[in-house]
């Protein structure tokens, strides 16, 4: 069997052993906020947490990025590529619906196969995901109504179970249980565990308590493009990036040159970009197709609950409830799905009377 | 902080109140709409809310998180709020202190029309820091709060910890002096509660103190310390009343005018910019810093430009419905010296 116990204390040996093989990712509190941070001291890493503030697709896809930079010699341009591309990537803790993430995020950045993002692909692809359950979903968690579960394996190479005092290792992939394979100190599981694990895995399950009706609301979507709903949706919003960053699906990004005339160099960088900002589809000639907050409020429910379902036949949220409690107007995506799915309803209403 | 009762007490009758307030203004047609707050669907949140009809008022709701500033939503809203003749239709404000000052300092910049909203004047009792809560609690979610005797009791799934509601106030309403909107006589206000005559301030800005007591080189370290986690999502700037520019400084992109990237430079580039542009202007609300989706304390910087403006012009923002900001005039016997100079 490949499932192995992992003590508490040995995480940091864990690190020693790795590390020196990967550039290894983990959850730390960096002034109050979980973040998946390169790891210097496997004392920082903290394992004991709801989810991090920032999503971990910020170590694939980090909010500021370089793509390539080049120097100026006269007439010449020397370009320098990235370097670090086939470095190998572990990221260590990180919870079933953020590892499913760095999925749908590979499905965009390949845009079915025509066209390839490399540089988040080979990193992806150069990537081992230590995946942790989920004990304690928050309230505001949804994974089981997006294809997901807080015990979700699948998209982890290797998956650990909280048990208290230590952790449940499960070989999921070819890849994890090759690496557990050489780690051969760690204990053999009890059949003890393995049922605990379970019962954990069950009663993290059933907390999970807001279920909603997606597939009915990608149903609802198709037709109600023009449906006064939005203004009601996009009412409070006040079109910030808070939902956008902070999401694991997010993907979109803008891409930047940077000259620096007085060294004979520059760079072209991609940062983080959200379809809440006016300047998100501007176009060059001044027009902007999605001029108003009701009209980016849309894209963004659109994007994930209908567009992403029709072009990738996937969900493009994984019910992490980042957006839900970390809204500074509180414009709640449960309210709003509910609202949506009020609209037929309505419509059903009309059609009988 | 003296009240005659109990915190939650004192809530509950002001929230009673301003329903009963909206609903007679609804009903006597004094006002179309009403902008306040309602519920939040998550402990430590308020949502703004737009009522148009009579019986929609009872979701209105009046508590210490009432965080964000609805004076916001009035400069992009007001050219929208038209009936269907096109003429504007009167908006009537949940309004404390500082949405009451936000609303003034929008007409003196000529942003909206004071003729057509009604105040809803509301004693404010402070906010909670909910972002300071939230760190102190750490990782386990908080699913209950509730004010009981001067404390703020937080109840979650293993735990309950009380917190004192003096101290757990943002640090602006611990040292405000404008609890409810500044009276003016060209103001249309209605108030809910006890109101206080306010016509000029004595400002307080003893929550500089500590920031002031630094040298040079420690405040740097700061600022740098306090905005390196910043995510540049522009939650700060949203939520500012203040900030109302149609394309904003940082978004000029024909050319670039500041940097978009999360290096610590052009952050506190963003940041300090903003706080420039707030100098004379920030109504001392803390909406940037409640809302900031990484519990970032926006405030001190915007403070201590307010203290420099207020030390050198005299002057504090959306009090005086009359008297143009210092940055947006100029007089003979204006101070000279430079504005950012080492006090």
């Amino acid at each position: 069997m490949e499932q192995k116990i992992l003590q508490k204390d040995q995480v940091g040996k864990l690190y020693s052993e790795l590390s020196k093989v990967y550039t290894f990712y983990a959850p730390i509190k960096e002034k109050g906020n979980i973040v998946f941070k390169k790891i210097e001291n496997p004392k920082d890493i903290v394992l004991d947490y709801l989810n991090s503030k920032i999503p971990p697709k910020s170590v694939l896809f980090p909010e500021t990025e370089v793509l390539f930079e080049y120097k100026l010699d006269g007439k010449d341009v020397e370009i320098i590529d990235r370097q670090d591309l086939d470095d190998k990537i572990l990221i260590f803790g990180i919870r079933p619906c953020d590892a499913y993430s760095l999925e749908l995020m590979a499905n965009f950045f390949s845009f079915h196969g025509n066209l390839k993002d490399e540089l988040y692909l080979k990193k992806k692809e150069n990537t081992t995901i230590i995946g942790m359950g989920c004990n304690n979903p928050r309230t505001t968690c949804f994974c089981t109504s997006v294809d997901g579960n807080p015990f979700k394996k699948e998209d982890s190479d290797i998956f650990l179970t909280d048990l208290g005092e230590k952790y449940l290792v499960e070989g999921i992939s070819d890849k994890g249980k090759d690496l557990i394979q050489k780690l051969s100190w760690l204990a053999e599981a009890k059949n003890a565990d393995i049922k605990k694990a379970n019962e954990l895995a069950k009663q993290a399950e059933e907390s999970i308590t807001t279920k909603m009706d997606v597939k009915e609301v990608t149903k609802i979507l198709e037709s109600s493009f023009q449906h006064p709903v939005w203004d009601e949706i996009s009412e409070s919003c006040i079109g910030c990036g808070t939902c956008a960053y902070l999401c694991p699906t997010c993907t979109c990004f803008d891409v930047i040159d940077e000259t620096d005339d007085y060294n004979n160099k520059g760079r072209r960088i991609r940062i983080w970009d959200t379809c809440q900002s006016c300047l998100y589809t501007l176009e060059a000639s001044g027009h902007n197709p999605r001029d108003t907050k009701i009209q980016r409020c849309r894209n963004r429910i659109m994007h994930k609950f209908s567009y992403y379902p029709k072009n990738y036949d996937l969900l493009g949220c994984v019910g992490c409830g980042r957006c839900i409690h970390l809204c500074p107007v509180n414009n709640d995506l449960r309210v709003i799905l509910d609202k949506i799915l009020k609209v037929e309803k309505k419509e059903d209403e009309k059609a009988i009377a | 902080m003296v009240l005659k009762m109990g915190v939650e007490a004192e809530n509950q009758n002001i929230e009673k109140s301003m329903i009963e307030t909206a609903n007679n203004l609804l009903k006597n047609k004094e006002v179309d709409v009403i902008i306040g707050y309602s519920k939040g669907t998550v402990p430590l949140s308020s949502a703004p809310i737009i009522i148009r009809r009579e019986e929609d008022t009872d979701k209105l709701i009046w508590n210490n998180l009432c965080y964000v500033n609805l004076a916001k939503y009035l400069v992009p809203l007001m050219p929208q709020l038209c009936d269907s003749e096109g003429n504007s239709l009167k908006i009537g404000v949940v309004s404390k202190g500082c949405v009451g000052r936000a609303l003034i300092h929008l007409a003196v910049e000529k942003q909206i029309k004071l003729d057509d909203i009604k105040i809803i004047g509301i004693p404010c009792n402070g906010n909670i820091n909910r972002k300071r809560i939230e760190k102190e609690i750490g990782e386990s979610e908080i699913l209950e709060l509730s004010i009981v005797d001067n404390n703020i009791n937080v109840k979650g799934k293993d735990f309950e910890q009380s917190f004192p509601f003096d101290e757990y106030l943002n640090e602006l309403c611990k040292v405000c002096k404008v609890k409810s909107p500044p009276n003016n006589e060209s103001l249309a206000e209605v108030c809910v509660g006890e109101c206080l005559e306010i016509t000029s301030v004595e400002d307080d800005f003893s929550d500089l103190d500590e920031y002031e007591s630094k040298s040079t080189e420690e405040k740097w370290d700061y600022i740098i310390d306090t905005l390196r986690t910043c995510t540049r999502c522009y939650a700060c700037r949203e939520a500012c009343p203040m900030c109302y520019c149609h394309l904003c400084f940082v978004d000029q992109n024909k050319p670039i005018w500041f940097g978009k990237t999360t290096e610590i430079s052009e952050i506190i580039t963003f940041h300090l910019t903003r706080a420039m542009h707030l100098a004379g202007r920030c109504v001392a609300c803390g909406a940037c810093s409640s809302v900031c989706p990484m519990g970032i304390d926006l405030n001190l910087i915007t403070r201590k430009l307010e203290k420099i403006v207020k030390g050198r012009f005299n002057f504090t923002s959306g009090i005086d419905i009359e008297t143009l900001a210092p940055m947006t005039t100029f007089k003979m016997d204006d101070s000279e010296e430079f504005m950012l100079e080492e006090d």
